[in-house]
């Protein structure tokens, strides 16, 4: 008779096993002989997703059979649960939930994603706002409204929350209160015309939706930013009232900065009230900008200028050309071939061009890259689909390089 | 490595680290190859130990030389800071392919030297293996001891996943329960009868033209129903039920004759194939709701209990066999495609033919004695112009499930190599009566 080796394996490693295991895997493991019978019951993490609940033929089913099951097994568990997911896609909110996160608030539970695709946002209940032991949260399509006492969370390291209903004012309550916050991506937040970011360990910041204003406060630890504004929100009043450029005020609050990704109208934001002669302070760590840019604009492309030249050790940068429908302010038409910007890409490595149809400005703008730096290594070059491209190529040839082991890679549309 | 190595002069002067297992065996290894693991590390830190033989950091228990080998590869392969994240990948793929007592010996010492990145290599690794077998299967990889006690076992499991095939089990449990209660009183009742076949080819005949038009709940509702007339005759008269449960079992063909009665089964077997039978009575999703229509839970139980009964029978191995091959026979239409099928169905009808033809040789035999020659020639025209039209039929029902396959329609194809299936079967059934009515003395 062979040993058996597993069930004497020290308990933290079976956990991991069963860790790996899908739910409904794990939980049959418990007929497999006597030791075995309770050793899923005390797996920390409960993921209720696609994976662990299998398509059933009616809809309209599987959300009382997901309620069913995760009764059952919050019933079955004992020890503590770190995380609970409930991701799956056809499941319908309940007010079920409710009792759920009451029963994970006792539980100190560290982890909770709740994604509710179908059916309308699932309102929080406020027991979510009690789980102190909460490092990441992560919720779809749901509303959050504050309770009367809130204090924060005083261990939350990492916010998620996409396509959200909330207040303005609880949003930038929720980020400043919670001391430990590291990461926070904001997608789709409706309710919200503005924000302030004052979050003193904040590392990473994504945000995805419509803004008439962004600032940062007591960021001095945000190393990688991503704003995409969806919409140019045009807003002439604070033109006015603006004597400093948005771009001075956002890089100012952003000196350790490494990485920053500005898509879709991101970079017109940061053109309001852009000064040629009044450049921010140089940001030696930043390394890779990633833009949306329409060169054909002249306020963009001065903004994206002042933007290069406060990195001096840029070793990245990817430009992605976006189009208008109105040109408004059409660009010089030599604003990149004069010889007064005097910027030396001395690091730039590798740089990537996206989406352009070969209009004068793009290219010079390539000419302009390729001609100041001497560190080139590779360039990548992706127009659209356009007739003209192999006009755009042999242009491209024609290019004086700085760099003698730069790469012109073409990729073909 | 043995101590001769230290003999050699190398021209950068590395640093060993000594180990010593648990069984007294010392092992010398490079230092950082050594570090890599956090245990070792510390060791050496805290206590200095590990610079010379006599010296040596004796390793937990959990660790034997063979397997120390295997970390100290791992250890020597990752502690390269230059290599990309694919190769680690690949390495680690290659690494642990191994058999499982290796993985779990292997688990158990990279957790007892603290080598996280190893544990969960390992754990990940066993958890593949876990993932999707039945619990047969797991039990038999990792030779865990099928420890529960029958009564813990049919303990209902509970219900967590919801899967009609585990309510279903549940059932047939509960079924077992019953059975096993009962047995447990029958004990001493012996079981050894002959059984005899009293329908006449007539009612074969009958049965096969009134099979034709049928679909398949209506066969088995005509099946029910010869069930339930039989159900007085002794207990071993059970080739009609025999032949019932085949046909439930999508197997058409006529009844089995049992000629000897074999010595009875272990209660494994019946285990085996009680826990078999139900993944493999592979009901469509939509036929098992929550509450089953009392209809289909009639029919569920009495099926149950056929089997069971039938289980205490006494059958020969052969037939065994046979049902097992009709069992998946009826898994096969619901999955198919035309050519699969095809080559399948001469696989189960082999089996299936055997017995058949089994029967048919032998009550050929019997009743065919009786009649005269004049009988017997139109009989033999008889039957030839039978198989000759199945066959035709059949070559029509092929060349049908061909363009249909062509077309894709799944459903409608698995019921037409039901079918013709079945028109096989039979013609070569009246082939192989023609044949004895020919050539009987």
């Amino acid at each position: 008779m062979e040993p058996d080796r597993i069930t004497n394996l020290p308990d933290n490693v079976i956990e991991g096993i069963l860790l790996h295991l899908p739910m409904r895997d794990a939980v049959r493991t418990s007929i497999l002989s006597s030791k075995w019978r309770y050793k899923w019951a005390t797996v920390p993490y409960l993921v209720f997703n696609k994976v662990f609940c299998p398509f059933y033929q009616n809809p309209t089913d599987i959300t009382s059979k997901i309620v069913s099951i995760i009764d059952r097994v919050l019933v079955l568990h004992f020890g503590v649960i770190h995380k609970f997911e409930l991701s799956h896609r056809e499941f319908e909110a309940v007010s079920d939930i409710d009792r759920w996160i009451l029963h994970l608030s006792r539980r100190s539970i560290e982890n909770i994603v709740l994604e509710i695709w179908q059916s309308e946002a699932y309102k929080v209940p406020s027991c979510l706002f009690y789980c102190q032991s909460l490092t990441n949260l992560e919720l779809y399509n749901c509303s959050l409204k504050p309770p009367s006492i809130f204090e924060g969370f005083r261990k939350l390291e990492r916010l998620d929350l996409q396509n959200v209903t909330l207040e303005q004012d609880f949003l930038e309550n929720l980020i400043s209160s919670c001391p430990n916050l590291e990461i926070l991506y904001l997608a789709d937040i409706k309710g919200l015309s503005r924000m302030n970011v004052n979050a003193p360990k904040l590392r990473h910041f994504d945000f995805d939706g419509v803004l008439e204003d962004i600032s940062f406060e007591n960021t001095f630890n945000l190393v990688r930013v991503l704003i995409s504004f969806l919409k140019n929100v045009k807003n002439d009043q604070c033109r006015a009232l603006r004597n400093s450029s948005n771009l001075l005020k956002i890089l100012v609050n952003l000196p350790t900065i490494k990485v920053l990704k500005l898509q879709e109208y991101a970079l017109k934001y940061l053109a309001v009230g852009i000064e040629p002669h009044k450049l921010p302070e140089p940001h030696v760590e930043l390394k890779y900008i990633s833009i949306y840019i329409n060169l054909n604009n002249h306020e963009d492309s001065l903004t994206f200028l002042c933007l290069l030249s406060t990195a001096p050790n840029l070793d990245e940068l990817e430009m992605t050309a976006h189009p208008e429908e109105q040109t408004i302010g059409g660009i010089d038409t030599n604003f990149w071939e004069d010889g007064c910007w005097n910027l030396p890409f001395s690091k730039l490595r590798v740089v990537k061009i996206t989406g352009i149809s070969g209009a004068k400005p793009e290219m010079d703008f390539i000419k302009f890259v390729l001609l100041n730096s001497p560190a080139l290594e590779r360039m990548v070059v992706e127009p659209v689909f356009t007739s003209d491209r192999w006009e755009l190529v042999t242009k491209l040839l024609c290019f004086k390089r700085a760099s003698n082991q730069a790469e012109i890679i073409y990729k073909n549309p | 490595m043995s101590e001769g190595v230290m003999a050699v002069v190398k021209p950068e002067m590395k640093s060993y680290i000594w180990l010593q297992t648990a069984d007294g065996s010392i092992q010398q290894v490079e230092e950082e190859v050594a570090m890599f693991c956090p245990m070792i590390c510390r060791e050496i830190i805290q206590t200095g130990m590990g610079s010379s033989k006599n010296y040596a950091i004796s390793l937990p228990q959990r660790v034997n030389p063979a397997i120390l080998g295997l970390i100290l590869d791992y250890c020597r392969f990752h502690q390269v800071p230059g290599r990309s994240n694919k190769e680690r990948k690949t390495y680690d793929e290659k690494f642990i392919r191994m058999d499982t007592k290796k993985l779990c010996e292997l688990t158990s010492a990279a957790d007892s030297l603290q080598l996280k990145p190893l544990v969960d290599l390992t754990s990940r690794a066993l958890a593949r293996i876990i993932e999707g077998k039945t619990p047969e299967e797991i039990r038999e990889t990792f030779h865990l001891p099928d420890d529960l006690t029958e009564e813990e076992k049919l303990e209902p499991l509970r219900n967590i996943t919801d899967d009609p095939r585990i309510r279903l089990l549940n059932r047939l449990y509960a079924r077992k329960r019953k059975e096993l209660r009962e047995r447990e009183k029958l004990k001493n009742v012996e079981v050894e009868e002959e059984r005899v076949d009293e329908r006449s080819v007539e009612d074969l005949l009958t049965f096969i033209n009134g099979g034709d038009g049928e679909s398949k709940g209506s066969r088995t509702n005509k099946n029910k129903k010869k069930n339930r007339r039989r159900r007085d005759q002794p207990k071993n008269s059970s080739s009609e039920a025999n032949g019932n449960h085949n046909k439930e079992l999508d197997a058409l063909s006529p009844a089995f004759h049992d000629s000897g009665a074999s010595p009875s089964k272990s209660t494994k077997l019946q285990d085996s194939t009680s826990v078999s039978f139900s993944p493999k009575l592979d009901f469509d999703d939509a036929d098992i709701d929550d509450d089953l229509d009392p209809a289909m839970k009639e029919e569920l139980d009495r099926e149950v209990e056929d089997f069971a009964r039938r289980l205490n029978s006494h059958w020969p191995d052969r037939m065994q066999e046979i049902l097992s091959l009709g069992q998946e026979r009826r898994l096969l239409p619901m999955s198919i495609n035309g050519d699969g099928s095809r080559r399948y169905s001469t696989a189960a009808l082999s089996g299936l033919e055997d017995a058949s033809m089994q029967f048919a040789a032998t009550e050929a035999v019997e009743k065919l004695a009786i009649f005269s020659l004049q009988q017997r020639v139109s009989i033999f025209v008889c039957f030839n112009i039978i198989q000759m039209q199945c066959f035709i039929l059949w070559e029509s029902m092929y060349s049908g499930m061909k363009k249909m396959l062509e077309k894709r329609r799944k459903t409608e194809n698995s019921r037409m190599t039901t079918w013709a299936n079945m028109l096989i079967l039979f013609r070569d059934c009246c082939l192989l009566l023609l044949l004895l009515v020919t050539f009987q003395p």
